[in-house]
């Protein structure tokens, strides 16, 4: 079951129709699960909030085994630099654990246009369906077109597809079939 | 049959020794974080002594971090199998700047391409891993990965990003974020980069020969598909056939037509001769379809490394079936001598008597039913200019009662009457 937690407000259209789309890709029941708090303490001076900090002090969901719970946000966030900088983050998430957190503030303009809102949600499908796919162990993809090649690719389209390439959506399959429930 | 030698009869190739490689057992203390290749990030829980088939061993018990399964390896071992420490931060920037480095162009041979990555990620250390992703990926921006490579580029990014991990303390997830954005940074974004380590340097392997006896290539399996050639004839040649001293013994002639055997389909007179034993071993030697479109090339090129992966099916079957293609060109051999009358009839005449159907079925028998169906059609052309030969004598003997079409018969009735009288 992956539980949908929002952080900020969101439309609740956006929302079932996220849940219809992580649904269709990793075959599991999608719901949303209420919205939380952004802990405060996660905060750092500039203003963005530390995303491993953040998922660490947010408030419980309730959960069963093999539950995913994804945190939807309009917050920066920001990551520990690495030895060449700090990489962009879209999202942060427990690599084969339980909780990610995405954010929108990357995000391409929402807007009021159809055309604006709809790019928009395939974005928000694209980034949650990547963040969800750590949480079933999927590494990054080389591949453009699958939604687990990094956020921040030159090489990614301007509208990116919200779909997994076969190998990763096989891997998946293989993941969900072994999980203990 | 002979059989390629076994592989352990070879010696082993000495890797180049990578730096932090664990080379005595007494190094390990329980608690110590090692990296056993192919494997990933263990942690050392101790030592253990066990009875395993009636020999009492000493095993370091490990237990790997990603998910807690136990490995067990003798102490004796500790320092083959190529157990190191875990890269140290000096090393991993080291890694980061060869990641984020330009790429020269990555090897194209998959063959040459495999082997050097299986080996890198043995003894490569970590280096070795981050060339293995490396490689994979810039070879994956000219064309998608086949299979085997798109499991093996995800397995080799599996071990980097879990070292990565360990090796700087943070959590896997964002250890990938690190690799890639080094590996593909945004627009914009332009590092300061240090100049790379030493790639890994790899064992230089000699291409293996394969050395055949004589015995294997005296017997042509003329015998059995009941063709006998006349005296001083080799099997080897017009110029063998012609007896010209000093010429090289039969084996020797033939070594180089094992070579040549790929490009049977080429020799005239074989056109209607199928060749399915190299379509049974194409599928063998390369088992993805993928590979085996756009490495076809490479199978001509590269024949030692084709005879070190071939199948045991592929190895097994140009012995059984060997008869059968080589003697293609020997049809055509004896057509072009009718020139001279006396050697033809010789020729003929063992194929007219019993050249029959039982002893061109001998050889299929113990085939597979795949070399059968190779045998009948080598057979029937062998029967044919028996048949062809005999037939201005046929009517002669024999009203023209009979249609043209059924020459063979006449062929088979004649020893018979030449029994009766």
């Amino acid at each position: 079951m992956i539980r949908i937690v929002t952080l900020s407000p969101f439309d609740e259209v956006d929302i079932a129709l996220l849940s219809r789309t992580l649904f269709q890709a990793f075959g599991l029941g999608t719901e949303h699960a209420g919205s939380r708090a952004l802990p405060k303490d996660a905060q750092g001076e500039d203003g963005r909030y530390d995303a491993m900090k953040l998922l660490a002090d947010i408030d419980p969901v309730k959960t069963y085994a093999d539950d995913k719970v994804l945190y939807l946000t309009d917050a920066e966030l920001s990551v520990r630099p690495g030895p060449l900088g700090e990489p962009p983050c879209w999202c942060y998430t427990e690599y084969g654990g339980e909780k990610a957190i995405v954010t929108t503030v990357r995000f391409p303009e929402r807007g009021v246009t159809e055309a604006s809102i709809e790019a928009w949600r395939k974005r928000l499908a694209r980034e949650t369906i990547h963040a969800v796919g750590h949480l079933w162990d999927l590494h990054h993809c080389y591949d453009a077109r699958c939604a687990m090649h990094p956020s921040w690719s030159p090489g990614l389209p301007a509208s990116p597809e919200a779909e997994l390439c076969s190998f990763d959506r096989e891997k998946s399959e293989r993941r969900i079939r072994l999980a203990k429930t | 049959m002979k059989g390629p030698p076994p592989r352990h009869d070879q010696p082993k190739e000495q890797f180049p020794p990578v730096e932090g490689v664990i080379t005595d057992a007494a190094d390990l203390e329980p608690g110590d974080r090692v990296v056993y290749p192919n494997q990933g990030v263990c942690r050392i829980t101790g030592v253990e002594r066990k009875e395993i088939a009636g020999q009492r061993l000493e095993l370091v018990r490990m237990e790997r971090e990603e998910d807690g399964a136990a490995v067990l390896v003798p102490m004796a071992k500790v320092s083959t199998i190529g157990l190191r420490k875990v890269a140290t931060g000096e090393q991993m920037e080291g890694v980061f700047h060869y990641l984020a480095a330009q790429y020269d162009d990555p090897e194209l041979d998959w063959k040459i391409r495999h082997r050097d990555n299986a080996d890198r990620l043995i003894a490569g250390g970590v280096l070795g891993v981050a060339e293995v992703v490396k490689g994979l990926h810039a070879l994956s921006r000219i064309r998608p990965l086949p299979t085997k490579e798109r499991e093996q580029y995800d397995n080799s990014r599996h071990l980097l990003v879990h070292e990565v991990a360990v090796s700087l303390g943070v959590p896997p997830s964002l250890a990938e974020d690190y690799i890639d954005y080094a590996l593909m940074p945004p627009v914009g974004v332009v590092f300061k980069l240090k100049p790379p380590p030493k790639p890994v340097e790899l064992p230089v392997r000699p291409r293996r020969k394969v050395t055949r006896t004589t015995d294997e290539d005296d017997d042509l399996g003329l015998d059995e598909l009941g063709i006998a050639l006349p005296d001083g004839e080799a099997p080897g040649g017009a110029a063998a056939s012609a007896g010209l001293p000093g010429l090289p013994s039969l084996g020797e002639e033939l070594a180089p037509l094992d070579d040549l055997m790929g490009a049977l389909p080429a020799i005239p007179g074989a056109e209607d001769m199928p060749a399915p034993e190299l379509e049974d071993g194409e599928p063998a030697a390369a088992e993805d379809a993928d590979d085996a479109s756009d490495e076809d090339a490479d199978d001509v090129e590269d024949d030692s490394d084709a005879e070190e992966t071939a199948s045991p099916a592929a190895v097994e079957l140009p012995v059984s079936s060997r008869p059968a293609p080589r003697l293609v060109p020997e049809p055509a051999r004896v057509k072009k001598k009718p020139a001279e009358p006396v050697k033809a009839q010789k020729l003929a005449a063992p194929a007219k008597a019993p050249a029959k159907k039982p002893a061109a079925k001998k050889p299929a028998a113990p085939a597979k039913p795949t070399a059968k169906a190779k045998a009948k059609p080598a057979a029937k052309k062998l029967a044919r200019p028996a048949a062809k030969k005999p037939a201005p004598k046929a009517p002669a003997r024999a009203p023209a009662k009979k249609p043209a079409s059924k020459a063979v018969k006449p062929a088979a009735k004649k020893p018979a009457k030449g029994k009766k009288k």
